[in-house]
């Protein structure tokens, strides 16, 4: 366990002290004083002392409030010891928050079929959930920290909305083809970049984003350019279309036809999907190609000394982790109906590498969770308009301080023995042992 | 001692970083069910000998003929497939996997039936109880003595033949450090297992091994058993009465 760091008002004040030392410097010069244009064009320049002593002052309340806070929250860094029936209840809910997330998720298109708002905000982020689980496989699970993720779900997108436009083929044939073009782009991205690691595989992976996006944006003949696709087709319920036709679906099985038909169908085939990359990553953990990834990211020499081609196991992970941001992006043009180049900018894959970092890297509840604050987040503080960004970075500074390993830090392990033990990981905690 | 072909024999072996050489030439036997001790002062080049078996760096010059085979130009990954396992230097466990998942790694990549790798993991927990214990742990909260049983537990489950071990008792207590010294012996005895550790502990080392070899600047400079490397008064000089290690 850390020292505790010592605590009482004189450092406090110390503390605070420093700061508005810190914040009289930066301030005295960028506030204290303002220079203007004087009537012959001569710079003159004006003294505030007044808003530069309340700034200070504001900086040396502020560290006070923080400091309280802090030492109110408990230091970061260390374990507090939680009551057992807390930590009981805790466990509890820990244990049946996913199924009951699951189920109430199941249940949105009932409860809310008549608020389309809340469907498509529902859409939305199922589709952040689905791309948070997909880039786990490549950062939280593989270690490799991709900043061009969205590059994948753009390859995915144009790939349906291409194939759809020009041949005419039904989405659920071109699904699994843009899934299988991304994980091609995902090998090609990874070659490159096999020998790198950390900063330098970030830059690169997001220069990777940016070529992508501006292929897309140049080459005008195939991919409309800035002007994006347009008329991209609906999704069909396996060849039957949710229209207001007579062999659409609602004729066929004789309701009055709504257009909410399709929203819930939406919903639920986004739902479907990312439930999928779910399941397939969950799996993949606890085979030896999973655990490889997870390997990989721990130690990349140990690896290699243990026999694990290193070159493979990136690949796959790069594949893996592009195709389901392929199948993301298929849903995402058929969802729209038109897809552009303005969709598919680097800040969709700092939000995406956000949500996984806050869920916590490798965690898929974390991540769900993550991809719902987040998204839903945005819509909540729609009000704030401007201060949304503000308040966002705040949270997320704030999430850092209180939970530097994300929301859903735990990892659990995939590997038991086949007999009961008498020691469970709860009890043997770090620092325990 | 001498049988017909040694299990790892390196040949006037040459490896470098970029324009500075570690190895030098180094010539090397280890026979089959032998502990051979490689001893030395920090920079001699005892683990770029032991990285350059496994690949890396890449040997300059040189042979590396493992059952006289010749495997200098083997990939790294590649060589743990022909059964060497290393305990690497630092232990490099994998801090946020499980005790369990740990010696699985070991397991996976080298293709052995369920059965086998059930039966090396009782082994390894017979040699090693307290990894047993601490099953569903993270490694990264094992003490140093755990970490380094794990990671020679981890490179055992690969069911190796040749083990190589880099500084097995670095930084650790001299109780602990004597449990796996003694666990490394057992393996020798009772499994057969061909060791080759490197130490800075020249004392234990030579102790242990049937034979050992000196290196300086990336030479050999003494080669012989480990009883009489020990009476040897340039060894006692520089390694055991001077710089000697706890």
């Amino acid at each position: 366990m850390t020292a505790k760091p010592a605590t009482g008002i004189p450092s406090l004040l110390k503390t605070a002290f420093v700061n508005a030392l810190i914040a009289l410097v930066l301030f005295s010069l960028m506030v204290g004083i303002r220079t203007e244009a004087g009537s012959d064009g001569q710079l003159t320049y004006v003294t505030r002392f007044g808003e530069l002593a309340s700034l200070v002052a504001i900086v040396f309340g502020g560290s006070i409030v923080i400091e309280l806070l802090r030492q109110w929250i408990g230091p970061t860094g260390t374990e507090k010891l939680v009551p057992p029936a807390i930590q009981s209840g805790m466990s509890f809910v820990g244990r049946y928050l996913a199924p009951a997330l699951l189920i109430f998720t199941l249940l949105v298109p009932v409860i809310f079929y008549d608020q389309r708002y809340i469907l498509d905000l529902g859409i939305l982020v199922l589709t952040y959930v689905m791309l948070g689980w997909g880039l786990n496989v490549v950062v939280g699970l593989a270690g490799l920290l991709d900043l061009g993720y969205v590059a994948f779900y753009a390859v995915g997108a144009y790939s349906y909305a291409l194939l759809a436009t020009n041949f005419g083929w039904s989405f659920w044939v071109c699904l699994p083809l843009a899934g299988i073009l991304a994980a091609f782009w995902g090998v090609l991205l990874g070659f490159p970049v096999l020998r790198l690691r950390g900063d330098y595989l970030a830059i690169v992976t997001l220069a990777f984003g940016e070529i992508i996006r501006l292929v897309i944006i140049n080459w005008q003949e195939l991919t409309g350019g800035p002007n994006g696709v347009t008329g991209i087709p609906r999704p069909s319920f396996f060849g039957i279309p949710l229209d207001n036709s007579d062999d659409g679906l609602a004729a066929r099985l004789g309701i009055e036809y709504s257009a909410t038909h399709r929203i819930v169908f939406l919903f639920y085939v986004i739902l479907a999907l990312a439930l999928l990359t779910n399941w397939v990553t969950i799996r993949l953990r606890r085979l030896p190609i999973g655990r490889a990834w997870e390997a990989l990211r721990e130690d990349e020499v140990a690896c290699r000394a243990l026999g694990i081609n290193t070159t493979t196991t990136k690949l796959t992970a790069f594949a893996t982790g592009a195709m389901f941001g392929g199948f993301a992006g298929a849903f995402f043009a058929t969802r729209q109906g038109f897809i552009s180049p303005e969709s598919f900018t680097f800040q969709e894959s700092a939000l995406v590498l956000a949500i996984v970092v806050l869920g916590g890297m490798g965690s898929q509840l974390g991540v769900a969770l993550a991809a719902l604050t987040m998204i839903g987040g945005f819509e909540l503080f729609r009000g704030l308009e401007t201060y949304r960004m503000l308040v966002f970075g705040m949270a997320m500074v704030l999430i850092m301080i209180w939970r530097p390993r994300g929301l859903i830090g735990h990892r659990a392990p995939t590997v038991y023995l086949t007999k009961a033990q008498a020691i469970s990981s709860d009890l043997v905690k770090e620092g325990h042992g | 001692m001498t049988s017909a072909t040694p299990l790892l024999a390196i040949r006037a072996l040459h490896a470098a970083y970029g324009k500075i050489e570690a190895l030098k030439g180094v010539d090397v036997e280890i026979n089959a069910g032998e502990i051979v001790a490689l001893i030395g002062a920090n920079g001699a080049g005892k683990s770029t000998l032991m990285m350059t078996i496994f690949g890396k760096p890449r040997a300059r010059a040189g042979q590396i003929l493992y059952e006289g085979r010749d495997i200098t130009d083997v990939p790294t990954h590649a060589i743990a497939h022909l059964r060497i396992a290393q305990s690497p230097e630092g232990r490099r466990i994998f801090p946020r996997m499980s005790v369990a998942e740990n010696l699985q790694m070991g397991a996976d990549a080298t293709g052995c039936t369920d059965a086998e790798r059930e039966a090396t993991l009782q082994r390894v927990f017979t040699l090693f109880p307290r990894l047993k214990e601490r099953y569903a742990q993270r490694g990264g909260t094992l003490s140093g003595g755990e970490q380094q049983m794990l990671a020679i537990g981890r490179a055992l489950m690969s069911r190796p033949r040749l083990l190589l071990l880099d500084e097995p008792s670095l930084g650790l207590a001299p109780l602990i450090a004597r449990q796996i010294f003694d666990a490394i012996r057992t393996l020798n005895r009772q499994d057969g297992l061909t060791v080759l550790i490197v130490e800075q502990n020249a004392n234990h080392a030579l102790k242990l091994a049937h034979r050992g070899y000196v290196m300086v600047n990336g030479l050999i400079t003494l080669a012989g058993t480990g009883a009489e490397l020990l009476q040897r008064p340039e060894i006692r000089a520089a390694y055991l009465e001077g710089g000697r290690h706890g």
